[in-house]
């Protein structure tokens, strides 16, 4: 007896530690079972869904799941039919959990569903659903709100406090990138501090390379004024740098967002992307696996309120999700600012 | 069998049978009822529309403004269903839609003569273009239950009411392209218009109808579409042509008119539905699918017009 409550209490202190909020028993999964899992990215063949699919198999290996885990996902241009193809043959295959960074918008929905009324269960992370229906939770990297207050940060530093301001997106139906849009769109509205900051564009560039570029070079042309592109997307900044850099107009236009350090570095050395933001892929895709691997064997239900210990990362938190009323979310947090200054290190 | 089909078409069965033969023994969940009503489903739109190209490209036309039509009508019917239109007020508005843009394409192809390839490319520009002023940026849903139903649960035990309207149309243009005096012209047409018009055969109304019938039907599987999916944005359907137009193809119909059948094309979509499917099941991620599908696609279309050019160079020599 005393030996079992002395175990408790070096648990729940040890929870307390690893940084959980309330006070609530943390349940830790027991490994060696059978997941078969599917993590699902927008499209393959970009480098953060490759480092989350990194982070997936660590934890997968970690848990030591005698399923199997599979890294699928569709080609860019077939995105959003692709992904729902791929989760109905998903719930075909009887798949315990697919982990879908969503580019379907609300058209994912009815697949979801009934994924979820088959038995095979749908955590999102990167992108949610917007509508959260079929979804059991959504793995979120960085609160959604407080992207909102370091873009228009990075933005109000980069414009000297006051100037245009253009953001360069992902595609119209990205809900993550809408997400932070509007929460930076929000943030410059509330704070007087940035009532010289003027939001003149959003534009989109699907997150492809060529596309994002002449997109790029078309809001310099319509706002010879611009002082700062927003691209909170790994693909449109890099995409955006470039061309500030090809046409030599790094010292007019600075572009920023969110970038990996990888691909930035250069652009962050030389001025044409000072400050730019970024949270782990590889910690977001242990973290998605850690928590479907805990839904899938029961040890979690998916209620709002339950932790779980998520291996190396600590204990986490289901909670109600504060951007889509009725959805859930665990939080992963925090992000990094990447400059001049610590870009290096990070690059490598 | 070679009786029933003709060389290509009795190839065609044999891919399919090997097709069916791999998924079976490599996927366990490819036989359940589930899995064959998701595998017609998830493609449904499409299919639909390659039964009324068939009988376009067998008239020595193309239709490449089918999908931007699709796109259209859903985009239309997003638009509508939240301004506040009734459902089946909104649908009819959507077909009316699709008729006048099929109305477009045969006054300027059939009366002024512009060649299709040209009026519909336009055309797949300037619907896209309407469909995507209608929805913006934005992804427009919230459409009523009833409608999302139809769209997605069976109407007849599990089978969908697109799923029934593929087959029943199947039916009736097969019928119509095989054992009408409309099939007939529009083969003879197809095969030869000059010859067809002197002949005294009403070309130009030919045409008409058949694109006037193209664009109807892309109207309703753009419906479908977003019935099945539950919102629709701008590029609802984008690119659909050219999955459209390969199904088409490679169930050897004729690019240049006047051959094909609709047993071909059957053949071909579930050829190209089943490896799609049986692909997906064995996890294979969607640039393979792509590359494959490609590969049979070049295949297809090399492999007869390499066979016709030969045979007719040995003809000329002999």
């Amino acid at each position: 007896m005393m030996k079992l409550s002395g175990l408790a209490l070096a648990a729940g202190l040890a929870a307390s530690l690893m940084g959980s909020t309330a006070f609530a028993e943390a349940v830790t999964a027991t490994p060696g079972q059978e997941v078969n899992a599917v993590l699902l990215p927008k499209f393959l063949g970009i480098l953060p869904f490759d480092q989350a699919n990194r982070g997936a198999q660590e934890a997968a290996a970690e848990l030591g799941s005698t399923g199997k885990l599979e890294f699928i996902g569709p080609t860019p241009e077939n995105s959003a039919a692709g992904q729902v193809e791929m989760l109905t043959t998903a719930t075909t295959q009887k798949q315990h959990v697919v982990m879908l960074s969503n580019n379907a918008g609300d058209q994912i929905a009815p697949a979801a569903e009934a994924a979820a009324a088959a038995g095979t269960k749908v955590v999102t992370w990167d992108s949610p659903i917007p509508n959260g229906a079929g979804e059991s939770f959504f793995v979120a990297q960085v609160d959604f709100g407080s992207i909102g207050v370091v873009m228009a940060d990075m933005a109000f530093d980069l414009a000297g406090g006051a100037g245009e301001v253009a953001i360069l997106s992902a595609s119209p139906d990205a809900s993550n990138q809408n997400a932070w849009i509007e929460a930076m769109k929000g943030t410059m509205a509330s704070d007087a501090k940035y009532k010289d900051l003027k939001l003149v564009d959003v534009v989109y560039g699907n997150d492809q390379s060529e596309e994002s570029y002449n997109k790029a070079l078309g809001l310099v042309d319509k706002y010879p004024d611009l002082k700062v592109i927003m691209a909170p997307t790994t693909v449109g900044i890099v995409a955006a740098a470039k061309a500030m850099q090809d046409e030599g107009l790094c010292e007019k236009v600075k572009v920023s967002g969110l970038g990996l350090p990888a691909e930035m570095v250069s652009y962050s050395l030389n001025g044409c992307a000072p400050a730019f933001a970024l949270w782990s892929f590889v910690d977001l895709g242990y973290l998605t696996y850690q928590a479907s691997y805990a839904l899938a064997t029961g040890a979690i239900k998916g209620e709002v309120g339950e932790e779980f210990a998520a291996g190396r990362m600590g204990t986490f938190k289901i909670e109600e999700d504060p951007g889509r009323a009725g959805a859930k979310r665990i939080l992963m947090g925090p992000f990094t600012v990447y400059t001049k200054d610590n870009v290096e290190a990070a690059a490598n | 069998m070679t009786k029933f089909l003709t060389p290509w078409e009795t190839g065609l069965l044999a891919v399919f049978l090997a097709t069916l033969a791999l998924n079976a023994s490599f996927a366990p969940e490819f036989l359940t009822i589930q899995n064959q009503i998701n595998l017609f489903q998830l493609s449904i739109e499409k299919i639909i529309v390659a039964l009324i190209m068939t009988l376009v490209i067998i008239n020595a036309e193309i239709d490449l403004s089918v999908a931007s039509i699709m796109g259209l009508s859903a985009a239309l019917f997003g638009y509508l269903v939240n301004v506040g239109t009734p459902g089946g007020l909104a649908i009819l508005i959507c077909l009316a839609a699709g008729l006048v843009a099929g109305m477009v394409n045969a006054v300027l192809i059939a009366r002024v003569g512009i060649p299709s390839l040209v009026v519909t490319l336009a055309m797949l520009i300037g619907f896209r273009g309407l469909a995507r002023v209608l929805v913006q940026d934005n992804s427009l849903g919230d459409f009523p239950q009833w409608f999302t139903d139809l769209g997605q649960k069976g109407i007849l035990g599990p089978i969908t009411l697109a799923i029934l309207l593929f087959f029943i149309l199947l039916i009736l243009l097969g019928m119509t392209l095989h054992r009408s005096s409309f099939g007939r012209q529009v083969i003879v047409i197809g095969t030869n218009a000059e010859v067809a018009r002197f002949s005294g055969l009403n070309v130009a109304r030919v045409k008409t109808i058949l694109f006037l019938l193209s664009a109807l039907v892309s109207a309703l599987c753009g419906l479908l579409y977003a019935a099945r999916l539950g919102s629709v944005r701008g590029d609802t359907a984008f690119g659909f042509e050219l999955d459209i137009i390969t199904m088409v193809l490679l169930g050897g119909v004729s690019i240049f008119g006047g051959k094909g059948s609709m047993v071909g094309v059957l053949l071909s979509i579930l050829i190209i539905l089943n490896l799609r499917n049986g692909m997906g099941l064995m996890n294979i991620t969607g640039h393979m699918q792509t590359g494959v599908i490609g590969i049979l696609l070049i295949a297809s279309v090399l492999l007869p017009n390499l066979l016709n050019d030969f045979k007719s160079r040995r003809r000329k020599e002999a």
